[in-house]
């Protein structure tokens, strides 16, 4: 057991390093901050000329729902950071296996005591690492644009959200390592990652075209339907169990690939 | 150390190894030779655990490659055909990787990656990133890598592909000296590098193993000792005649050569074994009245032995070829022709 710790830190370890030297992690990050910077702004202003507006309504005698801005502003940032997520993440797990596969150096992973579940389990944790420092300043942005709000904002809204975020993306990233060990080429994986994605963020639109448990059972894998949920506040356990097998999907099918690749190699 | 029996690798229809059998003695050195595509790369690759083989066994250290897969990943180092590196990292961060995933405790860790450093001679280049070594380098790396962990059972794909001459025999002297207390596996074309480094020889031809044994037993059981070439002026076929009739001759063949002085002819005796016939020769050519202007002894190489391969090895460094076929005889006549002529080695006559 501590020997599998061990090994799993290691690959942690050099994955993260290989993030933090690569110019391409650095542009990822860097298109992410200034796109993601942006929607917080352009949802931030959205929203403080909505309030405007229902108060220069509620000033003009018009009846208004009550509207909670702060709750509702968490909740659009998120939303729209997640879908920006759908199309940065595919080239975050891209290069997982498939780069590993081109250097060769799968071959000296595969001929060193270590298990695929071990190797699998340290690169994702390394990826989901980086996806976390990459979203960190927008939990910061947040955290200082709800400072003043009056009643405060509960950190745990806040915090739930980000968590829903991070779970998200650990879902996406470790279908899209599955993907990358099935091929070296970086460009494949990354272009079918997004089209698995895609589908899956959408699925439950699809499912309600048709009716009957099947379509029920299709709509629960929709991961936009899920983690709006938990970016509502709502824990739903369904949500979490949901996200979880993805996760766990993805490194058993990843661990499975790289056994079976073993097979095929020609 | 390693024991291989009956091994089979076929990819779809078309076998990469057939019945390939032999073994190595721990500290023995083997090299696996043969042309490019001849399955060496599979065979290693079966020993490493990464492939499974089609049909029969391979044990390394008493476990059987597949079955216990584990056990054997952590006795062997291995330096696969492409040497597994990762470019953004340091040469000491990734042997210290390297030594992680190995299983080299803490403690142990930072006097290993060191002695592998010195042993592959990367003392300076130990904090440079490994995209900005050179190819030489990578593949000391490369080395580097498969021995960190000081596995008892070493195996390596072509380990000096890409180096300069001198790189080639640092490379050359390591593996010697790795033979003292591990057991070595090494593959390559390169036909000077076995008989050179190799305790015992296995010749892969088309996935089977087409003979095993040490280089030179090798090249005697195959060649059947050794042979003269002569230099000599005179008519072939009176040449050949005298040359049939001296005892212990083989057989006479004349080579081709052009630009060869009017009336000279070269030829090539072959001998038989255990027998020395260059006094011989000399006294029966003198009896005849036939010229003699060059004699060399030539030994049979490895080339010989394998017809098919080829060699890419440039004569930049002592090669076995000179250093054990120029044999020079005392009947040789101190003349400057020798070096005027061009010396032709044995190999391009064979063919």
């Amino acid at each position: 057991m501590k020997t599998v710790l061990a090994n799993i830190l290691a690959i942690y370890r050099r994955e993260l390093l290989s993030y933090f030297a690569s110019p391409l992690a650095y542009a990822i990050a860097a298109i992410f901050w200034l796109v993601s910077g942006f929607l917080f702004w352009a949802t931030l202003e959205g929203i403080v000329g909505q309030a405007a507006l229902y108060d220069a309504q509620a000033g003009a005698g018009v009846s208004v729902p009550p509207i909670d801005i702060p709750y509702e502003f968490i909740r659009a940032v998120l939303g729209v950071v997640g879908s920006l997520s759908l199309f940065v993440l595919p080239i975050l797990s891209m290069g997982l296996y498939a780069e590993e596969r081109k250097r060769g150096t799968l071959e000296l992973l595969a001929t060193s005591p270590l298990t695929n579940w071990s190797v699998a389990i340290g690169k994702l944790l390394g990826v989901v690492t980086f996806f976390v420092t990459m979203s960190l300043p927008l939990l910061i942005y947040e955290a200082i644009a709800l400072a003043n709000v009056n009643p405060p904002v509960q950190p745990s809204i806040l915090l739930l959200g980000h968590g829903g975020l991070i779970l998200l993306a650990a879902a996406v990233l470790s279908l899209g390592m599955f993907i990358s060990s099935l091929t070296d080429s970086t460009i494949l994986a990354a272009i079918f990652t997004f089209a698995l994605v895609l589908g899956l963020w959408v699925v439950d639109l699809i499912a309600k075209n048709f009716t009957g448990g099947l379509a029920d059972a299709i709509g629960h894998l929709s991961l936009l339907k899920h983690y709006t949920n938990l970016v509502q506040g709502v824990v739903d356990t369904g949500s979490l169990v949901l996200f979880a097998s993805y996760i766990l999907l993805g490194i058993f099918l990843t661990a499975q690939s790289i056994d079976a690749l073993r097979f095929q190699r020609s | 150390m390693i024991e291989v029996e009956h091994l089979s690798k076929i990819y779809g229809s078309t076998p990469a190894i057939e019945d390939v059998t032999f073994s190595v003695a721990p500290g023995e050195i083997l090299g696996f030779l043969g042309p490019n595509g001849a399955g060496k790369t599979t065979t290693m690759r079966i020993l490493s655990g990464y492939l499974p083989a089609s049909r029969g066994t391979a044990k390394v250290a008493g476990f059987e490659v597949h079955e216990h897969s584990m056990e054997v990943r952590q006795r062997i180092g291995y330096l696969p055909e492409t040497p597994p590196l990762y470019p953004e990292m340091t040469v000491e961060g990734f042997l210290n990787f390297v030594a992680q995933i190995k299983g080299v405790s803490a403690g142990d860790r930072a006097n290993r990656i060191k002695a592998a450093i010195e042993k592959c001679n990367l003392v300076e280049k130990r904090k440079t990133l490994i995209r900005k070594l050179s190819k030489g380098f990578r593949q000391r790396v490369g080395i580097a890598q498969a021995i960190v962990h000081d596995p008892p059972v070493i195996i390596l794909d072509e380990p000096t592909v890409g180096l300069d001459p001198r790189q080639i025999i640092d490379v050359r002297n390591l593996i010697k000296q790795l033979a003292n207390d591990h057991t070595v596996i090494l593959s390559t074309h390169i036909l000077p590098e076995v008989s050179m480094t190799c305790d015992r020889v296995a010749i892969i031809n088309r996935g089977r193993v087409v003979a095993t044994n040490t280089p030179a037993s090798l090249m005697e059981q195959l060649m059947g000792g050794s042979g003269y070439e002569l230099d000599i002026a005179g008519n072939s076929i009176a040449v050949q005649q005298c040359l049939q009739r001296v005892e212990g001759v083989k057989h006479v063949e004349e080579m081709q050569i052009e630009n060869l002085p009017e009336h000279r002819i070269k030829v090539r005796v072959v001998s038989e074994s255990n027998a020395e016939p260059g006094h011989a020769i000399a006294a029966a050519l003198v009896r005849n009245g036939l010229g003699l202007y060059e004699m060399r002894r030539v030994q049979a190489s490895l080339e010989d032995v394998f017809l098919d391969l080829t060699t890419e090895e440039k004569p930049l460094e002592a090669t076995p070829e000179t250093a054990d076929t120029t044999d020079n005889v005392d009947t040789e006549p101190p003349s400057t022709k020798s070096e005027v002529l061009p010396t032709e080695t044995p190999s391009e006559d064979a063919r």
